[in-house]
């Protein structure tokens, strides 16, 4: 077998990461720059190389002279690039001796196609010559990636950072280590967690732990990974837990098939006894709640622990958040019926709230410290995701929905509770993207 | 609190209505209800006897899996092989199995068992089954071969001596009454995951009319929709979704032009079809009058071959033949558009000089012939189209468009064939059952689909 791998999956998963390291990189060295200034809408693509392969083939044809020239745009490339490429090719044909006259000057005229197909862009002249043959030359080269997405400007901003892209699916992102700005990350993805260090200026693969699991996936797969203070790490995944000794390396990893409690509560979030500030108000204790996860499906079966109030069991649900209040706490369960229920351990409504099934709350110093950010509802082309907080039963927006590349399918939040986890497929690329959410106040 | 719970109460009737659209994440469950025109009496992918068609590629996606997949971006994926290789100039290709599949009926996937499957399709091929991989070597050069078993007829299937067949899939089959009722479950131990729907209930061979009806009434999920008729379609019905023109709508002669004069005759024929405005009348606006085999969302080049009429010359041809030629053009009888498309042909070749009889019975001179493209690899599919229109296999496998464009314009040049159309596939769905997609192919996608809230 000489030649190597044919299996794209692998080399698209390598130049996916290598993009991802490339991006991550750059993004950690301009963190929260990144967020303020909008990505660039497109990149600039050298056609030059095609441009003159055409302008040569055409030219064989035609021979150097007088000629008609005429373009017409049949591909998705925008305005801009079309233009640039036109004139690319005007300049490259001119070098090769050709003049460009109106067309009834001319004794030869050129249509350039600028077409595509789903993988290249094809790139196709029509050559007519005036003793009536007529030709058709053409080039084709590898269609590139697309623009990115613009951030919104809102009083109160809900902003997102990218953090990490991979052709693989990716259920969690986990920060280690920080200063500034991301320095180490654990990725969790259906049969690993991978950790990533940036050092010497770009993000290198620390080590990649194997999950071993005998039974299949569900396919919605969902996973968490949590951060106890301790710095280890555990990845709960449907029917197994897996715990990752830290933070040194190389770090182990132990997985148990079961049906292991997940935490609804962050462990830098939940307080049992003791009263905290937030930003308005003392509120009441947080408990540390856990829930049961469905071993084959994608949601939680409704069982928790220790109880809300009188409720051991809520419907079975997809995501859950809080907003700790003055005598109690209000839970809120995205239930698989698309409804969220609210309740404060004494009673439970449905509330009418159009949200997504992926809610999740972060605790921050703005407005009433703590804020739930939910998904949108629907069969969404992009995703959005949107702070809302509960100033008196029902919950109020409190920043504008910001985009996102494709469907979120996972809302998680991060351990200390003040930023959240968001992953997105982006319908574009089919890479998942995993961005951290922060909320900022008065702007 | 009693303030909190009366206006929860107050606002419940808003909540029911906002309910049927407040969930994002798959939920489990529910049986969708899927009526479609085409009625494949057999549901064996490698069966080449069976007419090919997307409803029948659709089916056969549910039950089987292919070794390779494509997506839409015409990328290989990995299916049950996670990895492949070439060898020997791309004549010898190896697949390693996925570990840990089962087939339906608890059969482990087997090197053995794959070997068997393809060699079934595929009997020129020379297939070796080694411990967890399968090698296949071809006469010739093969780069594009990982593409060609991603192909439909090359899902893996298991036969056992009755003929009872068994696949991998995400739903295993309960009832099979052939062309007429096909009842699948969910795979609980699918190697991909069990699906989100518990079963599919199909319901096969019936008309456009009696599906759009179906779907009004609530008694069905999803419908196939008639090209002709999409434009008819109602949103309040439900959502409706096409693919890329993927069907190609062609003239086939019988047998090679047989003289300068039978040559000139042909191509008077195809420049008397007034394809532009049979698309805005009979085909209601869908679809693409084509001159070539490959729609350019394949090749990339389709508008160099012209599709416009030209009757002026089709006349000057015509009068340069001398004799008459009386040709007879069949159709299948019961393909309503077929019919109506041959109908309006003939009247344009009256136009030009010529004379057309069409017959829906018997052999004929030339016919109307619908051709699922094989898929969107160029090559591929213009081998398919060159296999069922009996035009000589394209000779050159390079990658280029220039040569892809060569070999079209060579087959074309053989005056066997004309291209009218090229049309997409559609499907209608309720706007109940989410994540449901119409791959650009034509095939239809239900694997990850569920049925939402009200359901």
């Amino acid at each position: 077998m000489r030649k190597a791998i044919y299996n794209l999956g692998i080399p698209e998963n390598l130049k996916s990461k290598t993009y991802a390291l490339c991006q991550a990189s750059c993004l950690s060295f301009a963190f929260l720059l990144a967020v303020l200034v909008p990505s660039p809408a497109a990149f600039a693509a050298d056609w030059s190389a095609s441009e003159q392969e055409l302008a040569r083939k055409i030219v064989a044809v035609t021979g150097p002279g007088a000629a008609s020239l005429t373009f017409e745009s049949r591909s998705s490339l925008g305005r801009r690039e079309s233009d640039i490429i036109q004139n690319g090719l005007r300049s490259m044909l001119e070098q090769v001796g050709l003049h460009f006259v109106k067309s009834d000057q001319a004794a030869t005229s050129v249509t350039v196609s600028l077409s595509e197909n789903e993988t290249s862009y094809v790139w196709v002249g029509q050559i007519q010559l005036v003793v009536g043959d007529s030709a058709v030359v053409m080039v084709s080269l590898p269609r590139s990636g697309r623009s990115g997405s613009a951030y919104e400007s809102m009083p109160t901003m809900l902003r997102k950072n990218p953090l990490w892209t991979q052709a693989a699916r990716i259920l969690d992102v986990a920060i280690l280590e920080e200063s500034g700005a991301p320095s180490r990350i654990a990725v969790l993805g259906d049969d690993d967690v991978s950790m990533y260090r940036f050092q010497n200026g770009r993000w290198q693969t620390e080590q990649t732990l194997v999950i071993n699991h005998a039974k299949p996936w569900p396919l919605d797969l969902r996973g968490r990974l949590v951060q106890a203070p301790d710095r280890t790490l555990a990845a709960f995944l449907p029917g197994m837990v897996c715990r990752i000794t830290g933070p040194s390396v190389p770090s182990n990893i132990t997985c148990q098939a079961g049906d292991d409690l997940w935490p609804i509560v962050p462990t830098g979030m939940s307080l049992t006894s003791s009263v905290f500030t937030s930003a308005s108000s003392a509120t009441a204790a947080v408990p540390a709640l856990v829930a049961f996860f469905t071993p084959t499906r994608n949601y939680f079966t409704g069982a928790l622990s220790p109880t809300i109030g009188k409720f051991n069991t809520v419907p079975k649900f997809y995501s859950a958040a809080f907003m700790p209040r003055e005598k109690n706490t209000l839970w809120v369960f995205a239930s698989t019926d698309g409804a969220a229920r609210f309740t404060d351990g004494i009673n439970e409504q449905t509330s009418s709230i159009a949200w997504g099934s992926d809610i999740a709350t972060v605790r921050t110093t703005c407005g009433a410290g703590w804020q739930v950010l939910a998904t949108s509802a629907g069969d969404p082309v992009q995703d959005s995701v949107r702070a809302y907080e509960f100033p008196d039963r029902d919950p109020v927006a409190v920043s504008a929905a910001i985009d996102f590349p494709g469907p979120v399918s996972a809302l998680w939040t991060e351990s200390h509770g003040d930023t959240a986890i968001a992953i997105a497929r982006n319908r574009d690329t089919g890479s998942y993207e995993a961005f951290r959410l922060s909320l900022s106040c008065g702007q | 609190m009693k303030l909190f719970v009366c206006h929860c109460l107050a606002v419940s009737s808003l909540t029911v209505s906002m309910l049927a659209h407040a969930e994002t994440r798959p939920q489990y469950g529910g049986t969708l209800r899927l009526m479609m025109h085409t009625a494949p009496t057999a549901l064996d992918p490698g069966d080449s006897r069976i007419p090919d068609s997307f409803g029948r590629r659709s089916l056969i996606s549910l039950i089987f899996d292919t070794l390779v997949e494509m997506d839409d971006a015409g990328r290989t994926r990995p299916g049950l092989a996670e990895a492949w290789q070439a060898a020997k100039g791309s004549q010898r290709w190896q697949f390693r199995l996925r570990h840990g599949v089962k087939f339906h009926d608890g059969t482990p996937l087997t090197s053995e068992i794959v070997a068997a499957s393809l060699r079934f399709a595929n009997p020129r091929w020379s297939i070796r089954a080694d411990a967890d991989s399968v090698t296949v070597d071809t006469d010739e050069s093969q780069p594009q071969l990982p593409a060609e078993i991603a192909l439909p007829r090359n899902a893996i299937a298991k036969r056992d001596g009755e003929g009872k067949l068994s696949g991998t899939g995400p739903f295993r089959i309960v009832e099979w009454q052939p062309g007429k009722r096909l009842t699948l479950v969910a795979e609980e131990d699918c190697w991909r995951g069990r699906p989100f729907l518990d079963g599919i209930d199909v319901e096969m061979g019936r008309s456009f009319r009696d599906q759009s009806t179906a779907l009004e009434l609530g008694r069905v999920d999803v419908i196939e929709v008639a090209p002709e008729q999409a434009h008819h379609f109602s949103p309040a019905k439900g959502r409706l979704e096409n693919s890329e023109p993927v069907e190609l709508i062609v003239l086939v002669f019988a047998r090679e032009s047989a003289s300068p004069d039978e040559k000139l005759l042909r191509n008077a024929l195809g420049l008397s079809v007034e394809r532009g405005s049979i698309q805005s009348v009979l085909l209601q606006g869908t679809g693409q009058a084509t001159g070539s085999l490959l729609p350019t969302w394949i090749s990339g080049y389709g508008f160099v071959f012209s599709s416009q009429a030209d009757l002026q010359k089709a006349r000057q041809l015509r009068d340069q033949v001398q004799t008459g030629r009386l040709w007879t053009i069949g159709y299948d009888a019961s393909d309503s558009l077929a019919r109506l498309l041959v109908e309006r042909i003939a009247l344009n070749a009256k136009d030009a000089g010529l004379s057309l009889v069409p017959t829906a019975a018997g052999l004929t001179d030339l016919r109307l012939v619908r051709i699922p493209l094989a898929c969107a690899d160029p090559w591929i599919a213009l081998d398919n189209i060159a296999g069922q229109t009996d035009l000589p296999r394209a000779q050159s496998k390079g990658f280029s468009a220039e040569e892809l464009y060569a070999a079209e314009k060579a087959d074309l040049a053989k005056d066997r064939v004309i291209p009218l159309f090229h049309l997409p596939v559609f499907y209608a769905a309720t706007g109940n059952l989410r994540n449901w997609t119409l791959r650009n192919n034509g095939n239809l996608e239900l694997t990850n689909a569920w049925l939402g809230a009200g359901k």
